[in-house]
């Protein structure tokens, strides 16, 4: 049978798409595709109008929203995430080296950062946001060489700051 | 790792195994989405629901450690074939290797008869 003209696979079709639309256009239409091909193979042999036959090979499939969770779940034992997202702490790194606070948002844009770029690589692809994390870290370095600069030419020149 | 994620244990060693016995699948050559899948969910004891192979295949696609090809069938529309790249076959090598001794040393304590034996 062709699996276009069965209304059961259309509407199994139709709640897959609709539950994939949480994943990357790429991905979300090759897994539609796929699972339709697999429909295709499965009931190739069966006449039109079984449902049984129909319904037995959407049981096996198991349900869209179950499908998605696997294509959702990158890696096993990660949370679950929908694509990869910006670690939040390589955001703050930078933030806080540009907001600059007298020298202590070098510090905590070099501690948010190397978290971060932690963080990133035990997440197996969920998070990105490494070359953030990494221009927090270079912009919490020239801070604190900054810092450190100030306070030398200070202490070396005690009278000229007044 | 993530408080409130200790699920079933068997079932989160079966999710960590199965794309393992899918590259292993294809040790002898390619195959198509539709008989790995089928493979998969006959063998017995890895109590798959086929539809969510699909979405391992497409990463270990992305992973670099398969890739497809579109080849003609005698009957119906064309289908994609699964074959393990270089680093797949490296990957599947280190996990079986890695995978032999775990068994063992699990077997080994949960075992009674095993450790009696011994």
């Amino acid at each position: 049978m062709n699996v276009h003209t069965d209304p059961l696979v259309d509407d199994y079709l139709r709640r897959l798409d609709a539950a994939a639309s949480t994943l990357p256009t790429d991905q979300r239409d090759e897994l539609v595709s796929e699972i339709r091909d697999h429909l295709q193979e499965a009931l190739s042999q069966t006449p039109p109008g079984d449902q049984a036959a129909v319904r037995n090979a959407l049981e096996r499939l198991g349900s869209p929203e179950e499908i998605v969770a696997a294509a959702a779940d990158p890696a096993p034992g990660q949370p679950a995430g929908v694509g990869s997202q910006v670690n939040v702490l390589a955001i703050a790194s930078v933030a806080v080296a540009v907001l600059w606070f007298a020298g202590f948002g070098a510090v905590l844009a070099l501690v948010f950062g190397y978290r971060a770029r932690r963080q990133i690589k035990d997440s197996a692809g969920t998070q990105t946001g490494s070359g953030l994390a990494t221009a927090g870290i270079i912009l919490g370095w020239i801070g604190i060489a900054i810092v450190v600069t100030a306070v030398i030419l200070i202490a070396l020149h005690p009278n000229k700051s007044q | 790792m993530e408080p409130g994620r200790a699920r079933n244990p068997v079932s989160q060693l079966r999710k960590g195994t199965l794309e393992y016995c899918v590259l292993a699948l294809l040790r002898d050559g390619q195959r198509y989405g539709f008989e790995l899948v089928r493979t998969l969910s006959e063998t017995d004891g890895l109590l798959v629901s086929e539809g969510t192979i699909y979405p391992l295949l497409s990463r270990l696609r992305r992973d670099e450690l398969v890739s497809t090809s579109w080849q003609e069938s005698e009957a119906g529309p064309p289908r994609r074939y699964y074959q393990l790249t270089d680093a797949g076959k490296r990957a599947l090598a280190d996990f079986s290797d890695e995978w032999a001794r775990f068994r063992d040393a699990v077997d080994a304590l949960v075992t009674p008869q095993r450790r009696a034996g011994r």
